[in-house]
């Protein structure tokens, strides 16, 4: 049954609309968390509803043995020489990730709830840079001092990024044992070529390594594979083999990324976007329908542009981002996102602890610009419109207006005859593009049927940034 | 100097946006890019040798200047005017005449000699002098000389037909290494039509590749003027130029004395002074008129008290009377140039002339093309300027146009190329406007299905196919002089312009004058730049128009993606509509940005497909990168993106860049 949910609106055969019909009611949707007994989330906020105290935060941990070739994250590369590998003890703690700790402990405790009643935090993400450079002890005090300032939930979701060798069975153990109770494992690829193409810390051998300890590590259920699609020389057999690897190892969830190529990244100096040895625009496109369809028929919901889950296993973290809800940002060059405000902090640890410093004085606060109503109407739909929920009219029409619902759903209407959009009435079954059209041509009917519009898997998805940003046209013309 | 007329000099005369006192004109305004060729688009004038001073306190104003305005009998009074190409030297050759006349003293004349020769060399043209009484003395009797200058290019030959026709005489300027170029011979043609006494003169024996005898025998030859009594001289270098001045005297016979006749002025040029109204430039041919005289224009019947009347010397001097044979301005409160046209009869208001003075016509626009501005914002401004360029050039004639393309705009009407040109540089230049140009087209003239005839130079307005039993397309007569070495591939030239050969003659032993009859609409593009690439520069021409003919025209039509693009549409002869379209589609495609979907190109003759091109669909836009909750950089990537699409016109579904139609319609201006 709840396997059901996401296929029915994923695979729809495209120009048969009428065959469409879904025999059974999906169970679980994902606007709803009442009838779920295993992980769910609450729907979208309505923008218009006060702002909800943050129930998420992210930590940002930039260590890094060295910087991988596509990488363009503020990061700190600490070198291969360092001590803060597997299971060093606190005499091998370097001195730089204490030093970096502290700075974040200042910054948490620096930083005012936005509620006093005390909403606890819901998930807690560990990212970097590499997180599992960071002795779990240090990792800990984090977890207390979050739990100290905003309080935990009963079960909080705590993520943490690794990458294969830099942790063992014991440091894991470690790092469950003080909470984490989610990875998110940096693998990239399964082709030792392809690791070192791309300037990875890590050989095959830690790979297989890692994913064993993973799976075996007893009380940990919930663990994401993260991979690279399109990597230079990568061919269609190297992914459909890092595909069936990942399959394999039977991960509740997995993210592909596809390679961007970044300005001031060594990939960038080497390489043009589409050129060879990159991967053609038609290659790196099959290379993400191929992932679609392989995860697809493992059992994963690709419920977001670059996520796919077992049934229930969404990043509940991530989810936050994309139903544009506030979150705590701790550490450098991360972005937090309170009160309506976006806040990016620096990047460098110099003016990160400067910051800091005065976070503590009390001499900074945010520009209280007061959020303007278009660029929410562009966070939602540029948020919504990545997952496989889409984007809930009735709440957008809400906020921010008919017309401009209107205004949207004309300009997609081409896009949903040709199937890179679906619209979806209020139990997410996909609606013949007539039946659109005929929605949309009675405007004060509007909405009676067509509750959502999402774009397709993977066509719609591939074309996301031409999507959206016709709709950005509408919204800000 | 003054803008002569609607045309002529109107667009070539800038109006001065903030006119310095002292400083009635500015200088030219027209630019030309390195690309420009000289010849055609480069009107041969004189030069603004004085930058007028106010009247009467003119600083030139000394005793000889005061002389100027002396009356003289009227058997003592020379109005000619001056007819060379190019850089044949005749703009050096005026400043050398009102210099030794002592009209414009050498001090001053270097300086503003050198000035326009920095203007002319920064921006590619000379402008008109306009008119200059001199006051010569030969044995010891005065003479006034008014030297009338004319434009010299072919879109503006009526005007210049009118200069001459206030002139008894003309000096024939050849570079004496050169030789005789088309465009002098259409000029000196008119001359002689108008029954003007020629006096030949080879300028340039200075240098060191002059040969006078052959250039002698050559007008000789092609002209059939006597060349035994040639003045050889250098205008550089001062040679000759007393010898002009007494050829002047003794060869040009002086006007008739009708003063006692009703008023009869020809106005042969005006010029807008946002001050005091329109300037008009005359001769006097019967009567006399006085400041505050009330006079009529014969042809359009409008009244006016001339308020202002004077000569030009170079300078505007006040004067009270003027009479039959002498040439000077008036002011009046007049609005616009087009109420002063150029051909206009002056007359008393109460005490008319019984005829107008022959020759008068309306300016007709004979080529055509769309304006529009980038940035739609500026259609205002775009029409503001042209109401602004409207008051000084009677000839351009606009009208708003609206396209899907490229939104709102007007479609102009000029003279020719040139001045179309001229009109859209200074549209550029002068009011900071970035426009589009479609291809230039020419009037049609559909004969309809039920026998009414309809004149149509908008592609898109052409009556549908079924409606239409003919279509016909102007011709003109074009004579090319080259060297012989370049007979054959001009001849190819004219040829693929649907040329028709009429003759071939060698008016030398190495040059030779071809002429064909083609379409004007395959004048209007390219031909002139293709006709000196050709000839190295070596070969120049000349056109008049011959009437209207029956073509087998189509209007060839482009779909992006099944929707019609209007301002892509063009009217083709039928055999090249297929080559057209196919260069039109290729080059959409390679302009249009792949979109989410297939989109075929077409070229299109009513629904016959005749080209066609596809763009393949995008196959991937998605940025699928871990970033932290941090949005902000993917929001302004999006963004960007949003606005590179606003920044396009929308064609049906598919977004075509600006560059896009720009790059068509630059394309079609070079195959059509």
């Amino acid at each position: 049954m709840l396997r059901l949910a996401f296929p029915l609106v994923s695979h729809l055969p495209r120009r048969k609309p009428a065959s469409v019909r879904p025999r059974p009611p999906p169970a679980r949707r994902y606007a709803s968390s009442s009838s779920a007994t295993t992980a769910s989330f609450s729907p979208p906020p309505s923008p218009l509803l006060p702002p909800l105290p943050p129930a998420s935060a992210y930590v940002h941990l930039p260590f890094c043995r060295k910087r991988c070739h596509y990488c363009d994250f503020p990061i700190v590369a600490l070198g291969s020489s360092s001590a803060s590998s597997h299971g060093g003890g606190e005499a091998a703690e370097d001195p730089r990730i204490v030093d970096y700790v502290r700075l974040l402990l200042r910054e948490v405790s620096a930083t005012r709830p936005v509620s006093d009643d005390g909403v606890p935090l819901e998930t807690v993400f560990f990212g970097g840079g590499t997180p599992s450079l960071v002795p779990p002890r240090l990792v800990a005090t984090v977890l207390d001092a979050l739990r100290d300032r905003f309080g935990l939930s009963a079960c909080p979701e705590v993520s943490i990024e690794m990458d294969p060798g830099t942790f063992d069975a014991a440091r894991l153990r470690e790092l469950v044992g003080v909470g984490v109770n989610r990875v998110s494992l940096g693998v990239q690829a399964f082709q030792e070529d392809l690791l070192r193409a791309c300037g990875r810390a890590h050989g095959l051998k830690e790979v297989y390594e890692a994913v064993g300890i993973v799976t075996a590590c007893e009380g940990l259920q919930n663990w994401s594979m993260d991979l690279i699609s399109s990597l230079p020389n990568q061919t269609e057999e190297m992914w459909e083999e890092s595909l069936r690897c990942t399959v394999d190892a039977r991960p509740t969830h997995v993210s592909v990324y596809d390679l961007q190529i970044e300005q001031g990244t060594k990939f960038g100096q080497m390489y043009a976007p589409g050129v060879f040895p990159l991967p053609s625009d038609i290659e790196s496109a099959n290379f993400y329908k191929i992932a679609s369809k392989r995860l697809s028929e493992a059992g994963y919901n690709h419920y977001e542009i670059s996520s796919y889950c077992k049934p229930g296993y969404e990043c509940k973290h991530n989810l936050t981002y994309w139903q544009n809800r506030p979150f705590y940002a701790f550490g450098l060059g991360s972005a937090s996102y309170i009160n309506g405000v976006r806040y990016s902090r620096p990047r460098r640890t110099k003016e990160y602890a400067e910051w800091v410093q005065k976070l503590e004085d009390g001499t900074w606060s945010h520009e209280s610009r007061s959020s303007d109503m278009k660029d929410m109407a562009l966070d939602v739909v540029m948020l919504s419109l990545r997952t496989a929920w889409g984007l809930d009219l009735q709440s957008f029409s809400k906020s921010f207006g008919k017309s401009l619902t209107l205004s949207l759903c004309n300009t997609f209407k081409p896009f949903v005859e040709s199937g890179l959009v679906i619209a979806m009435d209020m139990d997410r079954r996909a609606l013949p593009h007539v039946d659109f059209e005929l929605d949309l041509q009675n405007e004060d009917d509007f909405g009676r049927r067509v509750a959502f519009i999402r774009l397709s898997d993977p066509d719609g998805f591939l074309l996301s940034n031409e999507l959206i940003s016709l709709a950005f046209g509408i919204i800000s013309p | 100097m003054a803008t002569a007329t609607a045309s002529g000099l109107a667009v070539l005369a800038p109006r001065p946006l903030l006119p310095a006192p002292g400083r009635r004109r500015q200088a030219p305004a027209l630019g030309c890019g390195p690309s420009r060729p000289r010849g055609l688009y480069s009107a041969p004038r004189g030069r603004v040798l004085c930058l007028a001073a106010p009247a009467p306190a003119a600083p030139s104003t000394t005793d000889a200047g005061q002389d100027r305005l002396q009356k003289v009998p009227i058997s003592n009074i020379r109005n000619f005017c001056i007819i060379a190409h190019i850089d044949h030297g005749k703009s050096t050759l005026a400043d050398k005449l009102l210099e030794l006349t002592g009209t414009v003293q050498k001090r001053e004349m270097k300086e503003q000699f050198l000035d326009n020769m920095d203007l002319e060399r920064e921006r590619g043209i000379t402008i008109k002098l306009q008119a200059a009484r001199m006051r010569y003395v030969m044995n010891n009797e005065p003479y006034c000389l008014n030297l009338i200058d004319t434009p010299g290019h072919v879109d503006f030959s009526y005007e210049v037909s009118r200069s001459l026709a206030a002139c008894e005489g003309a000096l024939l300027v050849v570079d004496a290494s050169q030789g005789v170029e088309a465009q002098t011979l259409a000029n000196v043609y008119l001359a002689l039509e108008n029954n003007l006494e020629i006096i030949p003169v080879l300028n340039k024996i200075d240098l060191p590749g002059a040969e006078p005898d052959r250039v002698a025998q050559e007008i000789e030859e092609i002209i059939g003027l006597d060349c035994r009594d040639a003045v050889r001289c250098s205008a550089k270098e001062g040679i000759g130029i007393t010898e002009i001045l007494d050829a002047l005297v003794t060869k040009i016979p002086p006007p008739k004395d009708t003063a006692k006749d009703p008023l009869r002025a020809l106005i042969f040029d005006s010029y807008y002074d946002p001050y005091r109204g329109v300037i008009v430039y005359f001769r006097v041919i019967d009567g006399s008129i006085k400041k505050g005289d009330k006079i009529c224009f014969m042809a359009n019947g409008k009244e006016y008290v001339a308020d202002e009347i004077g000569v030009l010397s170079p300078n505007q001097m006040q004067v009270d009377e003027l009479y039959a044979g002498e040439v000077g301005y008036l002011s009046a409160s007049i609005r616009s140039v087009a109420d002063a046209r150029v051909g206009d009869t002056i007359t008393h208001y109460s005490k008319k002339a019984d005829h107008a003075l022959p020759g008068y016509s309306q300016a007709t626009p004979m080529v055509f093309c769309g304006l529009f501005p980038i940035d739609a914002d500026q259609f205002e401004e775009l029409r503001e300027a042209l109401e602004k360029l409207q008051l000084n050039d009677a000839a351009l004639k606009f009208e708003p146009e609206s396209s899907s393309a490229m939104g709102f705009g007007f479609r102009c009407g000029f003279l020719g190329l040139l001045h179309m040109e001229i009109v859209q540089e200074r549209l550029e230049r002068e009011y900071n406007l970035n426009l589009i140009i479609t291809a230039p087209s020419v009037v049609y003239r559909v004969n309809c299905a039920d026998g009414e005839t309809v004149e149509c130079s908008n592609p898109s307005l052409l009556p549908e196919p079924g409606k239409r039993r003919s279509i016909e397309e102007p011709y003109v007569k074009i004579e090319m002089l080259t060297p012989k070495d370049y007979i054959g591939s001009i001849m190819e030239l004219a040829q693929d312009r649907r040329g028709e050969f009429k003759e071939m003659n060698f008016i030398t032993e190495s040059r030779a004058k071809l002429i064909y009859e083609l379409p004007l609409a395959e004048m209007v593009g390219d031909f002139f730049d293709q006709l000196k690439s050709r000839s190295k520069g070596y070969a120049s021409m000349e056109y008049s128009l011959i009437g209207y003919r029956e073509s087998q025209l189509v209007k060839l039509d482009i779909q992006i993606n099944g929707d019609p693009v209007e301002a892509l549409s063009t009217i083709v002869h039928r055999d090249k509509a297929y080559a057209v379209g196919r260069a039109l589609t290729h080059k959409l495609k390679e302009l249009i940005p792949r979109q989410m979907f297939r989109v075929p190109i077409q070229a299109c003759i009513g629904t016959k497909v005749i080209a066609s091109e596809a763009l393949s669909a995008i196959r991937k836009d998605v940025l699928s990168k871990c970033y932290g909750g941090d949005i902000t950089r993917k929001k302004k990537l999006l963004k960007k993106q949003a606005e590179g699409k606003k920044r396009m016109k929308a064609i049906g579904r598919v977004d075509v860049p600006q560059e896009a139609f720009m790059a068509v319609l630059k394309l079609e201006k070079e195959v059509l």
